[in-house]
């Protein structure tokens, strides 16, 4: 069965990037999202055992939405992919539990690595 | 020439420019040892009238510096003198900022700034464009038809440091063929 992953980002142009560096045979599903409130509504209706999350998004923060991932703990392995690269963001970011931060532009080696770290691929 | 900016475009552009302010924000959040939210930056297209009138907003300290290369044009800055003020305190100047305090200041921030809006463009769409020094400069003190850009862009980005505000506003003034190179490199990148 085809893995459930979330893309949540408002930028096509980055929703875009992610898809395009995510291994070409891996068997998923992809929904996208363009806020956080959307990300939160995939996550709900289980279409986000992944999430690839930004952190700088209009309705609700990526912050927002790992905080309330944490307090719900919620089982969504989260990955986010940010352009805010201050190491307090990474801090906040490790506290909320999220798996990994990677640095936009978004390296393809990179997310494979991490992909490969979860035991996702 | 069609040098409108469709949706698909200004999405592009104000990835690219939330990619580099992430990095000026990184710099600039070393500089004074502080957090810095970012807000996402708005993208718009402004007609000269419109710049002018922007460049009358009170309460903002203006600078500018021009670029060369692949895309030529010039960056305009507009800093609020409020949040100019709370940087300081942050970086621990003595204040009130004497003058040339405040314009050693407002270069530096303007640098830092418009150091990256640019390298966003220019480094992700592959284009050069070298910045010259800036300089603090009165709007008042210049005549409009100083300002001879019939197409600018203009990229609002807000920091927030915190608890205090600091708005800071990058207009980029492109040359007309220089749009039309970005605006070809944009829908590259878009295919």
């Amino acid at each position: 069965m085809p893995i459930p992953v979330t893309i949540a980002d408002d930028s096509m142009m980055s929703r875009k990037a992610v898809r395009r560096a995510l291994p070409a045979d891996w068997d998923i599903e992809i929904t996208e999202a363009t806020n956080g409130k959307e990300a939160l509504a995939a996550v709900e209706a289980g279409k986000a055992e992944v999430l690839f999350l930004d952190l700088t998004m209009p309705e609700l923060d990526g912050f927002g939405v790992l905080r309330y991932l944490h307090e719900h703990h919620a089982k969504t392995i989260v990955i986010v992919i940010s352009a805010d690269i201050q190491p307090e963001a990474k801090k906040l970011v490790d506290s909320l539990g999220a798996f990994r931060f990677l640095h936009k532009p978004l390296n393809a080696e990179q997310l494979s690595q991490v992909l490969f770290d979860v035991g996702l691929i | 020439m069609n040098n409108a900016l469709g949706d698909e475009q200004r999405d592009a552009l104000q990835e690219l420019m939330n990619i580099s302010m992430g990095q000026a924000a990184n710099s600039l959040a070393r500089l004074i040892e502080a957090k810095i939210t970012l807000s996402i930056p708005k993208i718009s297209s402004v007609t000269p009238s419109e710049f002018v009138a922007m460049l009358s907003s009170e309460g903002m300290w203006h600078t500018r510096q021009s670029f060369l290369g692949s895309v030529k044009g010039e960056v305009v800055s507009l800093q609020s003198r409020l949040g100019c003020e709370a940087i300081a305190e942050l970086m621990e100047y003595q204040l009130p900022l004497s003058d040339t305090t405040r314009e050693e200041l407002l270069l530096e921030l303007s640098n830092i700034l418009a150091g990256a809006c640019l390298s966003g463009f220019a480094e992700q769409l592959a284009l050069t464009a070298k910045l010259s020094m800036p300089t603090v400069f009165d709007p008042e003190k210049l005549s409009p038809d100083h300002y001879r850009w019939a197409n600018t862009l203009s990229m609002e980005v807000e920091f927030k440091i915190e608890s205090s505000q600091f708005d800071s506003k990058i207009v980029i003034c492109l040359e007309e063929d220089s749009i039309s190179t970005l605006l070809n490199r944009l829908n590259s990148l878009l295919e």
